[in-house]
């Protein structure tokens, strides 16, 4: 074996996600003159904003071999409750605290359900997309809460040092997010439960405790993500975040974590969400029609996938 | 003219020799004992008959033609049949289903399938509905569907591979009632056994297999224990001693106890190792899982230890017996796995401290050589002996009183478990009391202070060094019941 294909070999495996990334950017910006402008790029930073928010706690949920489906029902729940208490006349960082906290417990309550119940995180968070979901509608009568106040058109339309309020609400989600994975015990007794948790659990770590946790953590991803959402709308609709769930595993897969656990992190969820977020932008440049852009979207989900079983093939 | 014979067959995994130019033969209708130590070769022998996987040399004869089977599939056309220790049905599927599992007609007449079933179920003594799904069966009744499966194959060779090692007693009794009639229909059965006093109860030949090599076959009429267990021993060193330490510091009790377990009491002192021996089904290998929590109940000191968090907290750790699937997490370093058990301890405020975590790792990596001596290597990447250094380095971390050794050296080649040995000598003149639960005799004869022999659920003997090997071996497979 010769010494150029084995860094051939790393090289792909630990930066193939970003030269992905870099070479779908040189295709869209050869095919289209408006692509690589300022006002695009931070354009799609803001539209991936809110999936790249979900994205992350689903990456501490996947990380634990967890799953939650939940979330995007979870998101029309929050955000309906937190706009009818500020339109109620709660000033607008309680109501905001509010929201978050339900996303929290909301989280607790499918984490229970998979630490404590023992039953399957596909079948609870399934169950809770359908429970948070019924509960935004009935909540709202099924009618879009409207009428705001200011403070979350500063959330969705303000801008800080030149960049837009969501890009630094997720910046900052996502730093969170890599230093409790990357730095503290509780982030690396969720890798080890994900990667083994029979040993995890010999280890005396408090492996209950810690699934609780990621569903939590997405729970507040969620309702993070909602406020953000909530903002760019100026209302609160109980039919948001419709298959969010979707767009937020599918940056996780593409961004390299394994669905069976143990592996992957943050950072290249947020390489994932871009690439999403970029093939989308550029389709929508390039006059695609929408029908299609779910066809190509769905294909670069499994070119990547099958692009990292080859190479991780390999590398076992 | 024997109904199968095998000569000169060898086989060798990399370096190491499974079998040595052995001759094997059954005659029609015969039950024919295989017995050895742990590691002698009995179960390669028998897969190779089986079509497991091939031998690298020597040839076979069955019925007077040479056969030379490369698949199950092969071996099974040909009526050899093999009953694994870990049963091979399938629990969500109906007994009449495992019955005819690969061999169902492309569309299935419920109405024959069930009758069939009740012909071949009556057979074995098993009377049972045969849409029950497998799941809800004991034991003893899947192992006897399994031998109805054989029957249903029309074989001629049926291969027991420790058939009791998880059965009741009655149930046992069932099994040789079975055994017993199939013989008498012709069928021939190779009985692999740890347990002397059922080979001396079942069997009309004994053939002993050690280190990979043919001992010789007897007729178990012309035969007695003492001569098998000389057989099976060899004459390798046969005292074992350790220098007489004086120990005098109690570090606690445990009282274990469990379903298949009566309850025991062991006082540890400090800096003492106590072996554990018994074959598979013996209660022996339930005793650490229950010290730890895992299982059962147990007390140590009069305090309950009811999970392993308990135990830890206790000072008391677990080197589990299967490190792959219990002990490490394979896809996180070294340095990563290691710290584990001890995460408490690396935190300030939630956060890890990166120094605190390096400097253990270099502090277990160096103090039991642990090669290659990175702490970023990821573990699958590492030897077995090494995998398993750092399972015992992660559990030292946790600083206990107390290490409880499940199979500390299964599955690792003969050079790393020597180094293995020196650790755990090393670690109990340090004062460390260590419990050594092993299936591997010259294991526990090599290291314990004392020997407590389990069989049946319960402690029947207690043996102090210099040990007789054989004497230990006696006891351990029951032949001491038959003198």
């Amino acid at each position: 074996m010769s010494l150029a294909r084995i860094n051939w070999r790393e090289l792909l495996a630990r930066f193939g996600l970003v030269l992905a990334l870099l070479a779908l950017v040189i295709i869209l910006s050869a095919m289209s003159d408006r692509f690589l402008t300022q006002s695009n790029i931070i354009n799609v930073l803001r539209q991936i904003s809110i999936n790249a928010i979900i994205a992350a706690g689903m990456t501490v949920v996947i990380i634990g071999r967890g799953i939650d489906l939940s979330v995007g029902s979870l998101l029309a729940l929050t955000g309906v409750v937190g706009a009818s208490l500020a339109v109620g006349g709660l000033p607008a960082g309680v109501a905001i605290a509010a929201a978050l906290g339900l996303g929290l417990a909301m989280g607790v309550f499918n984490g229970a359900f998979v630490a404590y119940a023992g039953i399957a995180p596909f079948i609870v968070t399934l169950a809770g997309l359908t429970i948070f979901r019924g509960m935004a509608l009935a909540f709202t009568d099924g009618r879009p809460v409207s009428g705001l106040p200011p403070a979350f058109m500063t959330i969705g339309y303000g801008s800080f040092l030149g960049l837009p309020v969501p890009i630094w609400i997720m910046l900052g989600f996502l730093v969170v997010t890599h230093v409790i994975l990357r730095y503290t015990a509780l982030g690396r007794a969720v890798y080890a439960i994900g990667g083994n948790e029979e040993a995890a659990r010999l280890s005396g770590i408090p492996v209950r405790r810690v699934v609780l946790f990621t569903f939590a953590y997405s729970g507040l991803a969620a309702a993070i993500a909602s406020m953000v959402l909530t903002g760019r709308l100026n209302s609160a609709q109980p039919s948001a975040g419709v298959m969010f769930e979707l767009d937020a595993i599918a940056a996780v897969v593409v961004g390299g974590t394994s669905l069976f656990g143990g592996k992957g992190g943050v950072f290249g969820t947020l390489i994932g969400a871009l690439i999403i977020g970029v093939i989308n932008n550029g389709m929508n440049l390039l006059n695609v029609p929408s029908f299609y852009q779910q066809i190509v979207k769905g294909g670069v989900i499994l070119t990547a996938l099958l692009i990292e079983r080859l190479v991780s093939a390999r590398r076992t | 003219m024997a109904l199968l014979s095998m000569h000169g067959v060898s086989k060798r995994f990399g370096a190491v020799t499974a079998l040595q130019g052995v001759d094997f033969t059954l005659e029609a209708g015969e039950v024919h004992a295989l017995v050895g130590e742990n590691g002698a070769g009995k179960s390669t022998l028998m897969k190779i008959l089986a079509g497991v996987q091939p031998p690298d040399e020597g040839h076979m004869q069955l019925g007077g033609d040479d056969v030379r089977f490369s698949s199950v599939q092969e071996a099974q056309a040909r009526g050899v049949v093999m009953v694994y220790q870990e049963l091979a049905l399938v629990p969500t599927l109906s007994v009449a289903e495992n019955l005819f599992l690969g061999r169902l007609p492309r569309f299935v007449d419920y109405g024959a399938l069930r009758t069939r079933a009740r012909t071949l179920l009556a057979q074995v003594d098993l009377h049972l509905d045969p849409d029950t799904e497998v799941a809800r069966l004991s034991i003893g009744e899947r192992q006897l569907v399994e031998i109805a499966r054989a029957l249903a194959r029309e074989g001629r060779v049926l291969i027991l591979d420790e058939p009791t090692a998880a059965l009741a007693s009655t149930e046992t009794d069932r099994l040789f009632e079975i055994i017993t009639r199939v013989k008498a229909s012709g069928v021939s059965v190779v009985y692999i056994s740890h347990r002397l006093e059922e080979v001396f109860r079942i069997a009309d030949r004994v053939t002993v297999l050690r280190d990979g090599a043919l001992v010789g076959t007897r007729t178990v009429a012309d035969t007695n224990a003492e001569q098998v267990i000389e057989m099976m021993v060899g004459s390798s060193v046969h005292r074992y001693e350790r220098p007489a330490r004086v120990r005098e510091r109690v570090v606690g009790t445990f009282e274990v106890t469990e379903r298949d377990l009566r309850p025991v009491r062991i006082t540890l002192h400090a800096g003492e190792i106590v072996g554990l021996a018994g074959v598979i089904g013996s209660g022996r290998e339930r005793v650490l899982p229950c010290a730890f929590g895992l299982r059962g109940s147990a007390r140590w000191n009069d305090a309950a230890i009811g999970s392993p968090r308990d135990a830890i907290k206790a000072g008391i750790v677990l080197v589990p017996s299967d490190r792959k699937t219990q002990g490490l997490v394979v896809g996180l370093s070294v340095e990563a796995n290691l710290s584990l058990a001890t995460l408490g301890r690396l935190q300030r405020f939630g956060f890890m401290r990166a120094g605190a975590v390096r400097a253990q790792s270099r502090h277990w990596i160096e103090r039991l050589s642990l090669r290659p001596p990175d702490p970023d290597k990821a573990v699958w990447e590492l030897s077995g002996g090494n995998q398993q250094k750092v399972v015992i380095a992660k559990a030292l971390a946790t600083e206990p009183e107390v290490l409880l050794l499940d199979e500390p050296t299964r599955g690792v080649d003969v050079g790393a478990r020597a180094e293995l040995y020196d650790v755990i000598d090393d670690l109990s003149s340090r004062g460390l009391a260590l419990l050594l639960s092993s299936s591997d005799t010259e294991e526990l004869l090599g290291l314990s202070d004392r020997i407590l022999v389990f069989r049946e659920g319960r402690v029947t003997a207690e043996l102090q060094p210099p040990y007789d090997y054989e004497e230990v071996v006696a006891h351990v497979t029951g032949a001491h019941q038959l003198a």
